[in-house]
């Protein structure tokens, strides 16, 4: 496959209190559609990816909601998938395209989580588990934080390899203005913060963060968007795996099946394989993902992914720098437009327009996200 | 065939507080209370225990003690005065929960403490009239009392289940009468989040008349005397009350002791005199009598005579008698298999119950 | 959160769990609890292992903190789950304890 990624937008992520859902949906949107030079008029559908605002708000429908406001009468649809619902949503996009029935596409993933309190969002952000898992008094740290210790007990995974996830990506955010914390931590600062399910600590789990993102996606032989770069930018790569929405029910704790599948059938559509990939942002809402990610992908052996982080192997500077926005960790956790955001990311890196985290010669790109424990995994992979 | 008892379980909570650590959280004087009270630690129930889950875990053990199905129960009583609702019965939720059949008498019953035998005497009904196979009667209770009054040194929690047959008893129900009146001694009217007592007035006129008075009916309407019995249990709401009531009576120091649970679990309300017999019948041989009076504020006394048969050796064996404390169910396990707790996990229960 | 229709359908199949015994494969301690949990926090929830292999996530009670390991034996219990509005039907569920 070969869709143009013909505009990106991208709102500031972070406590954005003088924003609604709607304000910053919008603003990604009319950022990507000016990106793009496309005319708003030929955009035939917007798919808009989001989790949580029916639940904390009231507010359902969001097709309609996010198309007419940009004055647009064109198909619209809201994609949910948990945190993946970002990445669903720009895979269904060209699912659209591929089968000639849109041309050009708007997907935006954007999410308002601090109208709520912190209890309300956790309760919500659960919707993504199971009832079981609801019934249990688990927490999506605490889920995480079971894998962690699964992970820990096989293959010795150590707080400190989980805390260097940390370190590195606000190293990156600190490179990256739209980043919620764009200032570095050290080790010691992550091992010793507040416990939130043992052994996750604040300093292991993405934040509560306002954001959204914003791509327009066009058959390749659309005309009408000159890039700032002299080549166009492509997804040649788009799958989507599921896996049992309980936990307890998974083969392993130590790996997501998922991530393993859509990546393979991703790379396989693309043409490549895991040791082309230049850069690539993948979903560390909690760090034992990113360790577990890097096992999955191929980037290291099953088991040996905290020592690759420890190495710096994923490190701005390495063969294959992970998260250079500065992953949810640091960048933030808009949790419906993260998906999007990470192929905002991507597109930036191979137009070579990431200013200070720009990976050199960077022509091929992969994006993970993961809704919920895995039960969801989208993989893309992006190539000049 | 005689009606009685075919098996028995009971659930005592883990936690224990000291009535001394009671008393100094509300800056009273804490020495000599124990000694006073004849109460030297009580059962607390968890957060999330109630008086459902305290009868299901007694019944379900019950029900496993005597290998006996639930689809053969065919009536149900719960006796407790800490219903979680005050309307919607508390023996449906434990019938479901146990998988017991839905052709079921399922009755909610209230009378204080003695709820729970009333139980006892009402389903015996059941199966001397040849209604249905088995009856579980239950008394369970997660006792409630004002925060910093006298009462808190001994509200504990429990829970006793006994499924009553025909055939196989380990012991048989002899006799049983009851005897009450109006007497106002403890209330809770239906708005108050916590109960009253009258004070001293509880003594005399209340526990120890109603004891006394069902005790001697039923002696002389059997024709025996204490001398009689190798066993008795008495309500016991205190360390004192049961001791005094049995020696008015005649009954000994040693037929009391091995249901006397109140020295060590407080007083589980509709439990107690049910947990006590329970306690009995872990030790009992077979061809032994057994006497019991219960007692309810408001008020009143059940009382019974038991004997046991020689097929209560069978079940003790099967359920690890061979130790009490090797049997992980009996009495005397469950009151060792303890934790000590302090007066703010009590507080916090409080204040999530009563939403403070 | 449960409504009476979906705490009826849950309490149905609670006889199903009476007593079964299990181990623990791997735990958390919750310090963060959602709403509803807040008043039980902190509390650990384990993923356990039954003897017939099936594996369900519960909340663990009445434990001490050497408990709290892989392979520790416990057994099934009923509780009340979480904590709900005073006009709110009670929710009874499933729970584990160590043995």
């Amino acid at each position: 496959m070969k869709i143009k990624v013909a505009g990106i937008g991208l709102t500031k992520f972070g406590e954005l209190w003088n924003k609604s859902l709607l304000d910053l949906a919008l603003e990604a949107s009319i950022n990507a559609i000016k990106d793009s030079r496309i005319d708003k008029r030929e955009i035939d559908a917007v798919f808009v990816g989001n989790m949580l605002i029916g639940k904390i708000a009231g507010q359902d429908h969001l097709g309609p909601v996010v198309a007419s406001s940009l004055g647009l009468s064109a198909a619209s649809f809201r994609v949910e998938g948990a945190c993946a619902s970002g990445g669903l949503a720009v895979h269904l996009a060209i699912q659209g395209i591929l089968a000639n029935t849109y041309k050009n596409v708007l997907v935006v993933g954007a999410e308002k989580m601090t109208d709520a309190s912190s209890n309300q969002i956790t309760w919500a952000l659960m919707g993504a588990s199971s009832s079981k898992e609801r019934k249990a008094g688990l927490t999506f740290p605490a889920l995480y934080a079971l894998m962690t210790q699964a992970h820990m007990q096989k293959y010795g995974t150590t707080r400190k390899q989980l805390a260097e996830v940390s370190v590195k990506n606000h190293y990156h955010a600190s490179l990256n203005k739209k980043a919620q914390y764009s200032c570095e931590v050290t080790t010691e600062k992550v091992l010793n913060s507040a416990l939130i399910s043992s052994p996750i600590t604040l300093f292991d789990s993405s934040p509560i963060t306002d954001g959204a993102g914003a791509v327009v996606l066009s058959a390749p032989t659309q005309s009408g968007s000159i890039n700032n770069s002299s080549k166009g930018i492509f997804i040649t790569g788009s799958a989507v795996a599921s896996d049992t929405i309980d936990l307890a029910e998974r083969d392993s704790l130590t790996e997501l099946k998922a991530t393993q599948m859509a990546s393979k059938k991703a790379l396989e559509q693309a043409g490549v394989e895991t040791k082309d990939i230049k850069v690539c942002e993948v979903h560390d809402c909690f760090t034992i993902a990113e360790i577990m990610a890097m096992e999955d992908l191929g980037f290291c052996p099953k088991g040996m992914g905290g020592k690759f982080i420890e190495k710096g192997s994923s490190r701005l500077g390495s063969k294959c720098p992970v998260n250079t926005s500065g992953g949810l960790k640091a960048c933030g956790h808009p949790v419906g437009a993260t998906g999007v955001k990470q192929i905002v990311e991507i597109t930036e890196q191979l137009r070579k327009t990431a200013g200070a985290r720009q990976v050199k010669d960077a022509n091929c790109g992969l994006t993970q996200n993961v809704g919920g424990t895995g039960a969801t995994v989208v993989v893309h992979v992006l190539q000049t | 065939m005689m009606t009685g008892i075919v098996s028995y379980g009971v659930y005592i909570p883990k936690y224990r507080i000291k009535p001394s650590q009671i008393a100094r959280a509300w800056g009273k004087e804490a020495n000599g209370i124990e000694m006073s009270l004849g109460v030297f630690e009580k059962a607390v129930a968890a957060v999330d225990e109630d008086a459902v889950t305290l009868a299901v875990e007694a019944s379900f053990k019950a029900l496993q003690n005597g290998q006996i199905k639930p689809d053969s129960i065919g009536a149900i009583a719960v006796g407790s005065e800490s219903h979680p609702y005050a309307v919607k019965p508390t023996s449906t939720t434990v019938a479901g929960i146990l998988g017991l059949p839905e052709e079921l008498l399922a009755i909610d019953l209230e009378f204080a403490c003695k709820a729970g035998t009333s139980g006892i005497q009402l389903l015996s009904g059941f199966i001397s009239t040849g209604k249905t196979k088995y009856v579980l009667a239950i008394g369970s209770d997660v006792a409630q009392s004002k925060p910093s009054d006298v009462l808190e040194y001994t509200a504990g929690s429990g829970a006793a289940s006994f499924i009553l047959g025909n055939k196989n008893t380990i012991a048989n129900i002899l006799d049983f009468t009851s005897y009450c009146s109006d007497t106002p001694d403890f209330w809770r009217r239906d708005t108050e989040k916590f109960p009253s007592h009258g004070g001293r007035f509880t003594g005399e006129p209340a526990y120890f008349t109603h004891v006394h008075k069902a005790s001697i009916l039923l002696l002389e309407k059997i024709k025996l005397k204490p001398a009689d019995f190798d066993w008795a249990v008495f309500h016991m709401p205190n360390g004192k009350f049961p001791k005094k009531a049995a020696k008015k009576l005649g009954f000994s120091d040693a037929q009391i002791k091995p249901g006397f649970i109140v020295s060590q679990i407080g007083n589980p309300y509709s439990a107690s005199s049910m947990i006590g017999l329970a306690a009995v019948l872990d030790i009992a041989k077979p061809g032994q009598k057994i006497f019991m009076c219960s007692y309810g504020s408001g008020a009143g006394s059940d009382a019974f005579v038991f004997e046991t048969t020689p097929i209560l050796k069978k079940f003790q064996r099967r359920n690890g008698a061979s130790s009490l404390l090797r049997n992980k169910n009996s009495v005397q396990s469950q009151i060792q298999d303890k934790q000590m707790i302090d007066y703010s996990l009590v507080a916090r229960n409080i204040i999530n119950k009563y939403r403070i | 959160m449960s409504s009476p229709v979906t705490v009826w359908r849950h309490h149905k199949s609670i006889k199903n769990y009476l007593g079964k015994k299990g181990k623990i494969i791997v735990w958390t301690k919750v310090f963060v609890a959602p709403a509803g949990f807040e008043h039980e926090a902190p509390y650990p929830v384990v993923i356990a292992e039954f003897t017939d292999g099936k594996r369900i996530p519960l909340q663990l009670v009445e434990y001490e903190e050497k408990h709290l390991k892989p392979n520790q034996k416990i057994i099934t219990v009923v509780r009340r789950l979480g904590k709900v509005k005073l006009d709110r039907v009670i929710e009874y569920g499933i729970k584990a304890k160590p043995v």
